[in-house]
């Protein structure tokens, strides 16, 4: 496990974030993680996951469990952060498999799954965290500057969302020093609970409150 | 949020206070007290309830101020369940705009709603009044809607106006049925009973005859020249005198009143209003002061005469004079009309809302004790008063519709 500082370096000018549509769905008024297994789209509830079609918006399956915060998909299985636990959840059953503890017991927001390791953003502790999947051993720890919600990693790219107050972004930031490299600015009073990239040109991300997920374009610039 | 503070708050959601609780029970980050503190109040431990959320507004960041503005208002929410009325209401009216300004008007109008509740338990209707005109009945959930007709209907009936007190009376009603919260329900339906009880009793050759609230505001319509002894004043033609700061005039103005058509003998107007029983030549010239103070203050409404005797009310052409009292005798009825909504009040809100001395407050309420009407808990500076146990007026704390952190 190694920590690294924060950068001291100014932070790049803000872009505005390019939403290209929105999704809501019937009977859900909160939306915490978003993950995405290469044809649907999966958004935790509460107490329902909800799996939809990104291209006709449509629900195709949900499982009734705790779903708190994030949610990641390893390409088998669904992670699910739940109280101050990560299930492991078999997405065809809805079964969980195992249960490890969850890094912040409690205080952590988003969670992804890249390279053999889980990412787990802690939401006040300003902070993401590398564990391992199956002890839940922290691997090592990259700190921000910002409230954390939601993680993913794209083509080698460490992307975080953050909430705070009223001010949401989505942020790519340096994978050792934590050093804020682009940041994309949602419009004022559109929270940021949960992110996932689709491995192409769009983010998914949880909406909160609003009970919506919203996909938003990747920067071009970033992808060539 | 995160996960925790999220299992918690939708175990909130679900009226599941302890399991809320049990959750966060460990944690003092914001949210996380913010969260404790409401579930306390829907567990009715209010006074830990207010420390927490009071911890929490100081420790939410200065970024934070939704959050923050939502814990001022669960807090001014417990404040009013405790009938802690003391302390100013800049720190709601401060949440409730910061809450428009973020656009979470369903909390901004609840905001609005408590201080309008909490004016009027002070007696400041005018401000009561213009606190709620500030709130759209329109767009307000059922639970607030319900409040907001309550609160309607009891400025209506303050101010005597029957038929608008009806009309919210029966908003109220709808919006509370909408909710299913049964709390609600019985405050509304309390709340219209009033309508049909006894306001006051009016005094016709020394019997009483009680009238309901709107036998009392046709009387009022009727250009009659009413002395009111419960609010301690004279109407008519809509016109109103108060003489409640003015105990001597309104002593005179009493025995006036109650006399009428008949004039009032000088040495019974000394004895009642200066009690004293032997007068004097001073007494007869202290007698002419006052009554001439009474002339000039009453003059808008009616004249005062001296006769061989002494003196006789003259109200204008063809009114006919009529006495109101309290439909409880003594002076302890306005007491008995805060301690009505079943809460517990501390003789300071008492003798704040009553613009009375603490030790007038004190030693009408050990009479009222003594006589069974009221009831205390608690003892010296926590000591509270109640109503007797049969008058049901609930405390409904809805707490703010979001939660903070989320």
């Amino acid at each position: 496990m190694s920590s690294s500082k924060l950068s001291a370096k100014p932070e790049p000018v803000a872009q505005p974030a390019e939403i290209v549509r929105e999704y809501g769905f019937a009977g859900v008024s909160k939306v915490a993680g978003v993950s995405y297994d290469g044809s649907r789209v999966w958004a935790a509830t509460g107490a329902q996951l909800v799996a939809f079609d990104p291209q006709r918006g449509e629900v195709a399956r949900t499982l009734d469990c705790a779903c708190d915060a994030g949610t990641a998909f390893d390409g088998k299985h669904l992670y699910q952060i739940a109280e101050s636990r990560i299930d492991k959840i078999d997405p065809v059953t809805g079964e969980v498999l195992a249960s490890i503890p969850a890094p912040g017991a409690g205080t952590d927001s988003g969670l992804t799954w890249a390279e053999g390791s889980l990412w787990v953003g802690n939401y006040r502790g300003r902070r993401i965290q590398q564990i391992d999947p199956a002890t839940g051993a922290v691997r090592r720890t990259i700190e921000s500057n910002r409230f954390v919600t939601g993680v993913t990693w794209v083509d080698g790219e460490l992307w975080h969302a953050t909430w705070e107050a009223d001010e949401s972004e989505l942020r790519r930031i340096h994978p050792q020093s934590g050093e804020v490299l682009e940041r994309l600015a949602m419009p004022r009073g559109t929270g940021v609970s949960g992110l996932e990239s689709d491995g192409a040109g769009l983010f998914y991300c949880g909406g909160g409150e609003s009970g919506k997920v919203r996909a938003v374009r990747r920067p071009r610039a970033t992808r060539d | 949020m995160d996960s925790l503070v999220a299992a918690s708050a939708r175990a909130l959601a679900a009226g599941d206070a302890l399991g809320a609780l049990k959750r966060v029970a460990l944690r003092d980050d914001p949210p996380a007290l913010a969260l404790r503190g409401i579930a306390m109040a829907q567990l009715g431990e209010h006074a830990p309830a207010r420390d927490l959320l009071r911890r929490a507004i100081r420790a939410f960041g200065a970024a934070e101020e939704r959050e923050r503005a939502r814990c001022v208002v669960a807090e001014a929410e417990v404040a009013l369940a405790m009938r802690d009325l003391d302390g100013s209401t800049r720190a709601l009216a401060a949440a409730a705009a910061a809450l428009e300004t973020h656009g979470d008007r369903a909390n901004a109008s609840h905001a609005r709603l408590i201080a309008a509740r909490r004016l009027l338990l002070l007696g400041r209707l005018a401000e009561a009044a213009h606190e709620l005109a500030a709130v759209d009945p329109a767009a307000l959930p059922p639970t607030q809607a319900a409040v907001a007709g309550l609160i309607a209907a009891e400025l209506a009936l303050r101010s005597l106006r029957c038929e608008p007190a009806q009309a919210a009376l029966a908003r109220a009603h709808q919006a509370a049925y909408r909710t299913g919260v049964p709390a609600l329900m019985a405050e509304v339906a309390e709340a219209r009973a009033v309508l049909d009880r006894p306001a006051a009793r009016r005094l016709a050759a020394g019997a009483g005859t009680a009238l309901r609230l709107h036998e009392i505001e046709a009387l009022l319509a009727s250009g009659a020249l009413v002395l009111d002894a419960g609010r301690r004043g004279l109407a008519a033609a809509g016109a109103w005198q108060s003489l409640a700061r003015r105990p001597i005039l309104f002593a005179l103005a009493y025995e006036l009143a109650k006399s009428w058509p008949r004039d009032v003998a000088r040495d019974h107007l000394i004895a009642t209003a200066f009690r004293t029983r032997r007068s004097d030549e001073t007494h007869r010239a202290r007698l002419r002061v006052e009554i001439g103070r009474l002339r000039a203050l009453l003059r808008p409404l009616a004249g005062i005469e001296s006769t061989p005797g002494g003196f006789v009310l003259a109200p204008r052409a063809g009114a006919e004079v009529a006495v109101l009292e309290p439909p409880i005798a003594g002076e302890q009825a306005a007491l008995l009309a805060l301690l009505a909504d079943g809460a517990a009040w501390s003789t300071s809100a008492l003798a704040l809302a009553l613009q009375a001395s603490q030790r007038t407050v004190q030693r009408a309420l050990a009479e009222l004790q003594a006589a069974g009407q009221v009831r205390a808990i608690g003892q010296a500076r926590a000591r509270r008063w109640l109503a007797p146990p049969l008058v049901g007026f609930t405390t409904i704390l809805l707490l703010p519709a979001s939660l903070p952190g989320a």
